[in-house]
């Protein structure tokens, strides 16, 4: 592959990775098409887009959100009341701390980085669909069918939001610099079209990566690989072979041409991509890989794991910066514990045991993972890409977990969110959409204090996320209610969601558009 | 793609239909559809069961000789068969260097997805890696790569050119130039398509090497294109099948052509790319008769290529790439209380794997034995001590098997992959939920929301199976519908083996620190319910090995994983209906193994393709 090197400009950042290699950073304003930043809104800059996925959640309310006194403001919004409040952050000695989850070092989580925070509460997948993965992103599809709801969304799957971006021309308008139209870390957490760009085919799921390296090399081309070449590449010939078969009056079923049309939109983006002039390319080769941490004490050893996370940290970090990505999505099964034992069944599984043991077990690691990866990744994106605006800036980053109060049950899961997607979220935040009205559901999990209260619909979240990161409603929303998909209530809960819930399913969140 | 109805109804009828549905009988892959018994048998202890002992295994299957199966649109090459296929091809180019070039190409070789194991719709386990049809972006980037570095390794050097190209590539005499790249083109070609080249693919090729005039003489980079475009075009990646002469009486499905045959058993049996032999029976057009087929069909059996690879088949079907790690609990209190002075290594989980799997391969390709053997076999396979300790025989060293003297371990239910959990406690709803799906072919309804979030935890005052009883058996409860008559039943037939496999007579109780509290001797009674009705009680695992045998269901079963292996696809009640009823049958009648694998590929529709 020829890849010719652009020059690096002389402003420079550095960013310091724990992968043995320093990347410098230039100004990525220069990087991008002019058009791209002086173009009409939505948009001041090319927004960014992560998504940490965890599994089980069951954290409790009071481990997990900040005190109920900092919701100071509330109002009506279909159907019920909710509230909001600004962050506020405690520093104790080292420590600084907007819940015992949303906590870390104090350097750190600084105030002016809490201010890019928000947290939300009150979004719902309003069926039961049990341990999922597909949940988090919108293809509801993918869960266990360990209940009747869940094995009835098996039936219908649909692609994941990243990868609704993935191929929105609206979100990236120009590929000019796009070596991976998104980055893919971790397994069954990514879905999409047979034939993406077209939307059309089967739903499939994106192959994951769990090498840090392997994902650099994918948005790096390692100098060794830069073979100069008087020929242009192939690929054109490649596109003519498949066309020509399509074509031919050799015998073919017609499934057979779908899947030489799959073929053939592949053969196109790769055509892009081996197009595509490398910005950064003089960037050293990491020297160390994830994979180099999986030894046989990995399951239990959070250090391990926050370094095995934090290569990728960087990877993503440094494609962002050098404009080769600009959707990252991690979906994380490490338990951030040295809990060694069954943590499925003796930890998840017990988080609502009132002796609170399992869930001591479970929030701190919790909170490992939100200091050593998702705090990381902030402060790695936080840097200055012109007048004051940060990388992050121009970033929605969200943290989301399988299951709400109650490991399995999907009611008002939390989302933790940085970043103000280049100016469109207000930040700083912390959300509640919950009736708290509604007390239908006291006694679910068997009579825990964990009370349950029905909130507004996730889909309506996971719409907002496509409409700030650019992308039109006409490309997302299929059913007769907004949001993102279609909204299916799960037998027995029809009356926990009155219509004002989904005729609101298309709106901004309450208080999260910025002004 | 459909979208869910926004209506309570809808879910309203799912649930009823699944908490009702083991009432009325388990369906499914197996097919049974709460079918009644129609047979009168007796018991093993003389009780007579209601419809008990009915032969519905092959009562699944209905043979309609006019009715086709969907056809797998353009299958591709698996990533096992992509990757033996071009290191075949690097040893058949260039011997000498092939090791190193296939180093050389590993890395990139890594970025190529690996197939997920394809369950069929609905289920979440099971299925077989051959199944998985999906081609993403990295697929497409990573042949592309691959097909790069590879034809670069190839012409890299003079010598190698010489190898790879001829002679007439390297010397000095350019007026042999156009028929030296005629006949590279035309012999890796044919090599790489697995059929000789079209008409239109020598000037094709040709064009590609001139490069718009680029090339001078013999040039590397000509080559490099030749071949890069080579490695990844349809032709190579994918099995692109046009079909030859139409099957007699029909006007959609045609009989292959010899090479597309080729490449179907050669793929099937040894998940590479046609031999020699393979190819010069098709371009004879030997494969095209009945004979010449069923020689190749002999010979290729024959290879222990064709061993690998079924052992591939039974390790997916026997869900044995789910066996958890027996050492990774070492070092927690109650774990290291129940193994006692068993410690398990990280390799023990594969060494139990390994052990079903060489047993499966043994009655298969060396014994010559019949599934009923297989699945009632008394012998050890395991070749390590860790294992071979767990049934109290010495290490299998290849020859005859040991015999396991341990009347309670009959057969393959009781094999320690299929029993231990490596953790504290035995999963007997998991056993249970295995052999209905994994070795009956039937579907389990989930169950209801959120039942599934209290699990059994051992306990230090009753032993498992009572647990499970008491969380999942209460008279009444919806759990019960499905435990107490069609799961639990089967999984505690074997809960005379402790969660490291090892043989039991009674449960060891610990408490939380792992002291020892006390003992409870263990039940290993049920009424299975084989065959829905069957009320035939058994008192452990050979009783429920043989009320298996008996119903012939895990023979149905095993055909049909055998058919969606062959195919590649999810079985077709109808279309596949003779087939499946041929290898059934083939199996409950005793014909050996190998002969059953033998007369899957001599199914005519192995040699046929459908075209809508």
């Amino acid at each position: 592959m020829t890849t010719p090197n652009k020059p690096l400009l002389a402003r420079r950042q550095f960013l310091h990775g724990i992968g043995g290699f320093t990347l410098a950073l230039p100004v990525l304003r220069s990087l991008m098409p002019r058009d791209t930043w002086a173009g009409d809104p939505p948009f001041a800059a090319n927004p960014r887009f992560v998504a940490f996925a965890t599994e089980h959640g069951g954290v409790w309310d009071e481990f997990m959100f900040p005190g109920a006194a900092t919701l100071t403001d509330e109002q009506s919004y279909a159907a019920r009341t909710v509230r909001r409040g600004d962050i506020a952050l405690a520093v104790d000695g080292n420590t600084a701390r907007i819940s015992p989850v949303l906590s870390g070092a104090a350097d750190v989580l600084t105030p002016a980085l809490a201010a890019k925070l928000n947290v939300m509460r009150g979004l719902d997948h309003p069926f039961y669909i049990g341990h999922h993965s597909g949940g988090h992103l919108g293809n509801y599809a993918e869960n266990d069918g360990n209940g009747a709801d869940g094995q009835y969304m098996q039936a219908f799957p649909r692609p994941t939001i990243d990868q609704t971006m993935a191929y929105s021309p609206s979100f990236y308008p120009d590929l000019s610099t796009i070596l991976e139209r998104s980055l893919v870390v971790g397994n069954r957490i990514s879905w999409g079209w047979s034939s993406p760009e077209s939307g059309t085919g089967s739903i499939q799921e994106l192959p994951p990566v769990f090498s840090s390296l392997e994902l650099f090399n994918r948005v790096f081309v390692p100098q060794d690989d830069v073979i100069t070449n008087p020929r242009p590449p192939v690929v054109d010939r490649v596109l003519d072979q498949y066309r020509a078969l399509r074509q031919s009056d050799r015998r073919l079923s017609t499934a057979d041409r779908q899947r030489i049309d799959d073929h053939l939109e592949r053969l196109d983006e790769l055509q892009r991509r081996l197009a595509v002039v490398v910005s950064c390319g003089d960037v050293p080769v990491p020297t160390a890989n994830s994979t180099d941490e999986w030894g046989s004490s990995f399951a239990y050893d959070p250090a391990a794991q926050r370094r095995f996370w934090q290569l990728f940290n960087d990877v993503i970090a440094a494609a962002f910066v050098c404009g080769t990505s600009r959707i990252a999505v991690l979906r994380v099964t490490d338990n951030f514990s040295d809990f060694q034992g069954d943590w499925h069944q003796s930890v998840a599984h017990e988080a609502l045991t009132p002796d609170g043991g399992a869930q001591n077990t479970l929030w701190t690691a919790h909170q490992r993972f939100f200091e050593d990866v998702m705090l990381d990744l902030a402060r790695k994106l936080d840097i200055d890409e012109g007048d004051g605006v940060t990388m992050l800036d121009n970033t929605l980053m969200m943290w989301s977990q399988e299951s709400g109060l109650h490991t399995h049950e999907s009611i008002s899961s939390p989302v933790v969110t940085f970043g103000s997607a280049a100016g469109e979220i207000a930040t700083g935040q912390y959300l509640d959409y919950r009736n708290l009205d509604d007390d239908g559901m006291a006694g679910w999990g068997d009579g825990s204090s964990q009370q349950l209260h029905p909130g507004l619909c996730y889909n309506q979240w996971l719409g907002n996320v496509l409409s700030v990161m650019g992308v039109p409603a006409s490309e997302y929303e299929s059913g007769e209610h907004g949001g993102y998909g279609e909204v299916f209530i799960g037998d027995g809960r029809q009356q926990f969601y009155p219509s004002a819930v989904f005729d609101a399913a298309g709106d901004m969140l309450p208080w999260l558009a910025s002004s | 793609m459909s979208t869910p109805p926004n209506k309570v109804t809808v879910a309203s009828v799912v649930l009823l239909a699944a908490v009702s549905g083991c009432y009325s009988g388990l369906g499914g892959g197996g097919g049974d559809g709460g079918e009644q018994a129609d047979g009168e048998s007796t018991a093993a202890d003389g009780t007579a069961g209601a419809d008990a002992g009915a032969d519905t295994g092959l009562d699944e299957f209905e043979c309609d000789a006019d009715a086709v199966a969907p056809e797998l649109p353009l299958r591709r090459l698996s990533k096992t068969q992509y990757e033996s296929t071009l290191a075949d091809l690097v040893r058949w180019a260039l011997p000498t260097d092939a090791d190193a070039i296939l180093t050389e190409i590993d890395p990139l070789l890594a970025t190529v997805p690996d197939d997920a194991r394809k369950a069929l719709a609905g289920e979440t386990h099971g299925g077989f890696r051959r199944l998985d049809q999906t081609v993403h972006q990295s697929h497409v980037n990573a042949s592309y790569d691959v097909a790069l570095t590879l034809a670069r390794e190839l012409v890299a050097t003079e010598p190698r050119r010489t190898t790879v190209v001829g002679t007439c590539a390297t010397d000095a005499d350019t007026g042999n130039d156009a028929a030296c790249l005629e006949d590279f083109i035309t012999r890796f070609g044919a090599r790489v398509m697995r059929r000789p080249l079209e008409p239109d693919e020598l000037p094709l090729f040709r064009d590609v090497f001139d490069g718009d005039g680029a090339a001078q003489g013999m040039d590397p980079e000509g080559l490099i294109d030749v071949i890069t475009l080579m490695l990844v075009s349809p032709q190579f990646l994918y099995f692109v099948e046009h079909g030859d002469a139409a099957v007699e009486g029909t006007t959609d499905r045609f009989w292959l052509g010899g090479h597309e045959i080729a490449s179907r058993l050669s793929y099937h049996f040894w998940q590479t790319t046609p031999d020699d032999a393979l190819l010069e029976a098709a371009a004879s057009g030997a494969l095209l008769t009945d004979l010449g087929y069923a020689a190749q069909v002999d010979r290729l059996i024959a290879d222990p290529r064709t061993e690998v690879t079924f052992g591939e088949f039974y390790r997916e079907w026997l869900w044995l790439d789910d066996v958890a790690p027996m050492d990774g609990l070492i070092g927690t209190p109650l774990f290291d209380a129940v193994r006692g002075d068993f410690e398990p290594g990280p390799e023990t989980t594969a060494n139990m794997v390994a052990e079903v799997v060489d047993m499966a391969r043994w009655y298969t390709f060396t014994s010559g034995g019949a599934f009923e053997e297989l699945f009632l076999t008394d012998r050890s396979f395991a070749r390590t001590e860790d294992v071979a300790s767990i049934y109290g025989v010495p290490p299998w060293q290849g020859g005859e098997p040991p015999v396991i003297d341990d009347p309670a371990r009959v057969g393959l239910l009781t094999r320690a992959a299929l029993v231990a959990t490596g953790g504290s406690n035995t999963r007997p709803i998991m056993k249970g939920v295995f052999i209905r799906k994994g070795l009956l072919c039937e579907s389990v309804p989930p169950p209801p929301n959120n039942a599934a979030a209290m699990p059994p935890e051992l306990s230090d005052e009753m032993t498992t199976r009572e647990v499970v009883e008491e969380i999942t058996e209460q008279e009444g409860s919806a759990c019960a519908g499905c435990h107490s008559t069609f799961i639990n039943a089967l999984g505690f037939a074997t809960e005379n083996f402790d969660s490291l496999g090892r043989s039991r007579t009674e449960q060891t109780l610990f408490d939380a620190q792992g002291n020892v509290v006390g003992a409870r001797p263990v039940d290993t009674t049920s009424i299975p319910q084989i065959v829905t009705g069957d009320m035939r009680p058994s008192s452990g695992a050979a009783d429920v090995a043989g009320l298996m045998l008996e119903s012939n269901k895990p023979q149905a079963c095993l055909a049909r994983n055998l058919v969606r292996f062959t195919m590649a696809r999810p079985e077709d009640e109808l279309g596949d209906g003779c087939a499946l009823q041929d290898v059934a049958t083939q199996l409950v009648d005793g014909v050996p193994l190998v002969e059953v694998l033998r007369a899957v590929a001599l199914r005519p529709e192995f040699r046929q393709r459908r075209f809508e």
